[in-house]
């Protein structure tokens, strides 16, 4: 019953909040760069009015793999947030990610289909990092569910500093943030038009955005993990990690594909190998 | 509700303007005027856009270039023209290589004049925008509900403009089946058009005022010659391309064989013609990618 109502729980709060912490990142955003910005609301006015516009499409079967992007990442929310194995969570949401890919090459517009080369580069980057995260968790907990790590005694962050700075870093690419924006950024005017999310309009466009609300719920999840000791030192960390995040995207330029994947490997290799090999030995 | 008017993206294209215009429109998106508190986000990619800004005229090489970003904007859609040049030509409208403002070529919704227009008067042009965006879509979904009212009747030289778009909307299916863009009812100009409408008669469907189909005939000795069959992609398969066929035959009804022609691989145009009666009695080489299939129908009654 518990898991039922958990799954019910994200299933219909997370695009709600996802929605409302991006419009609070379009604000700070405009705040930064000294403008008024939009309501906070303005990501929900944005996806019912993609609703109601018309749906151009190149290939009718670029929105079918949107469809199930949208449907594989709420799966995987729901089996991250009903407590279940962090390995399948990670293999689910590395399935998702490849449907979004796939839909970006069906569309065969040039703009795209490097959006979706530039996607499975930041896959090779962040799918490491992402893993080093559930042997962590596991080094630490001797559990890969979910329930069990959020139940463990302490402050995890404390065994897994290397790691959480390494997953911190790949963070950017997750929410599609400078400077690892490179398959597709909401900012406009790039050298990619917009990337990945370039020939969908209307519904299929409101769906990757509501896709991204539940995923991006799903990364606050994971930095949650971190600090799921204490309620509220989490989620208020777990805010100042996105507002970091935000910081980070209106500092720095975007980097080329070659330093983001290099980068990101070694930042993996040192503090995130480096983070475990030390708990090896410490935990002996 | 009206999401349309809470969320407008734009597509700002520079046509032949000397920067002033472009300035001024990224003027108004930078802090002092800052249009994203208005929920106006530069997509700078038209599936995404709902209006498209030009600055600058037009002149024979960017007009495919608005077309084309005009074409890949999901409806409902506006547009803006910015600055005199957009609008009129202003003072390159003599140049031998301007056709004129953005008008020429586009459905204009709003103009801002200005040499260079004013941010003020950019944001003013938008916002004006905003509300004909909202009157298109109610439009459109009052016409999704009437789909099924249509109107048979004669066009006149007024409705060329019209019939040209619905045109070129219309065969983009056929273009694509047959991967040749050089038909030439794409390529067909607005003068052309008209000077169509000396010789040969025109009939248009019409819903609620907006023509969503038509087709054309002439007579040349015994023949009746019957093309250019076109319905809104929208409106297909509700009989209106039948209806359509029956009045014009019914109009030349006089005429003792009528002649159709259509693509060869356009199977459901075929069937659809031989459903009618019409028999294949002609194929012919257009080029490589495509032939032409005639085919015709004797009348079998002749009228008095």
């Amino acid at each position: 019953m518990k898991t039922f109502l958990m799954i019910l729980a994200y299933i219909i709060f997370a695009p709600v909040l996802g929605a409302v912490l991006s419009g609070l990142d379009r604000r700070v955003t405009a705040r930064m760069q000294s403008r008024v910005g939009p309501p906070i609301l303005q990501p929900i006015y944005d996806v019912l009015k993609l609703i109601q516009k018309d749906s151009l499409v190149v290939r009718r079967s670029q929105n079918f793999y949107v469809a199930f992007f949208l449907v594989f990442i709420i799966f995987t929310g729901s089996l991250f947030f009903s407590g279940k194995d962090l390995l399948l969570v990670i293999f689910a949401l590395t399935l998702a990610d490849i449907f979004f890919v796939l839909g970006g090459y069906k569309a065969s517009s040039p703009y795209s289909i490097i959006g979706a080369h530039r996607s499975l580069i930041q896959m090779m980057a962040y799918e490491p990092i992402i893993i080093l995260v559930a042997v962590g968790m596991y080094m630490v907990t001797k559990s890969f569910y979910v329930a069990d790590i959020v139940s463990h005694p302490g402050q995890i962050f404390y065994h897994l500093p290397g790691i959480f700075f390494s997953f911190l870093y790949i963070l950017a690419m997750k929410f599609s943030k400078s400077p690892f924006d490179l398959a597709y950024s909401h900012h406009a005017h790039q050298e990619l038009v917009k990337g990945l999310t370039t020939e969908f309009s209307g519904k299929s466009l409101a769906m990757i955005e509501v896709a991204h609300w539940y995923e991006n719920m799903l990364m606050l999840g994971f930095v949650w993990l971190f600090f799921a000791d204490n309620i509220l030192v989490g989620a208020a960390l777990t805010l100042a990690v996105y507002f970091f995040i935000i910081l980070v995207d209106n500092v720095f330029a975007r980097v080329k594909w070659e330093m983001a994947l290099m980068s990101s490997l070694l930042v993996g290799l040192l503090l995130g190998v480096g983070n475990i090999i030390v708990l090896f030995f410490i935990r002996r | 509700m009206a999401y349309l008017k809470r969320s407008p993206w734009i597509i700002h294209y520079d046509g032949t303007s000397c920067n002033g215009c472009d300035i001024e429109v990224l003027a108004s998106l930078a802090p002092r005027y800052d249009v994203e508190r208005l929920g106006v986000i530069n997509t700078g990619n038209p599936k995404h856009a709902d209006i498209l800004l030009i600055t600058g005229s037009v002149n024979d090489q960017n007009r495919e270039v608005i077309q084309n970003i005009y074409e890949q904007m999901p409806d409902p859609k506006v547009i803006v023209a910015i600055g005199i040049c957009a609008t009129s030509g202003g003072i390159f409208s003599e140049c031998y290589n301007v056709l004129g403002g953005v008008n020429k070529v586009l459905p204009v919704d709003v103009y801002v004049p200005g040499c260079a227009a004013r941010p003020e008067s950019i944001i003013d042009g938008v916002v004006k925008a905003l509300k004909i965006l909202e009157e298109k879509k109610h439009k459109l979904v009052e016409m999704q509900l009437s789909r099924e009212a249509f109107i048979i009747e004669p066009a006149t030289i007024e409705d060329a403009a019209e019939i040209l778009a619905l045109q070129k909307l219309a065969y983009q299916s056929e273009a694509e089946l047959y991967n040749d863009f050089s038909f030439p009812p794409l390529l067909q100009t607005l003068t052309e058009l008209k000077e169509d409408f000396k010789t040969i008669i025109f009939f248009k469907a019409v819903i609620n005022g907006v023509i969503i189909g038509s087709v054309r005939g002439c007579v040349k000795g015994d023949t009746c010659y019957i093309y250019r069959r076109i319905v809104h992609p929208m409106y297909q398969n509700l009989g209106i391309g039948k209806k359509l066929m029956n009045d014009i035959e019914f109009h030349f009804g006089f005429a003792s064989r009528f002649e159709v022609l259509t693509g060869h691989k356009s199977r459901r145009n075929i069937n659809f013609y031989e459903r009618l009666g019409y028999k294949q009695f002609k194929c012919e080489k257009v080029n490589d990618k495509r032939h032409r299939v005639y085919l015709e129908k004797i009348a079998d009654r002749i009228r008095v």
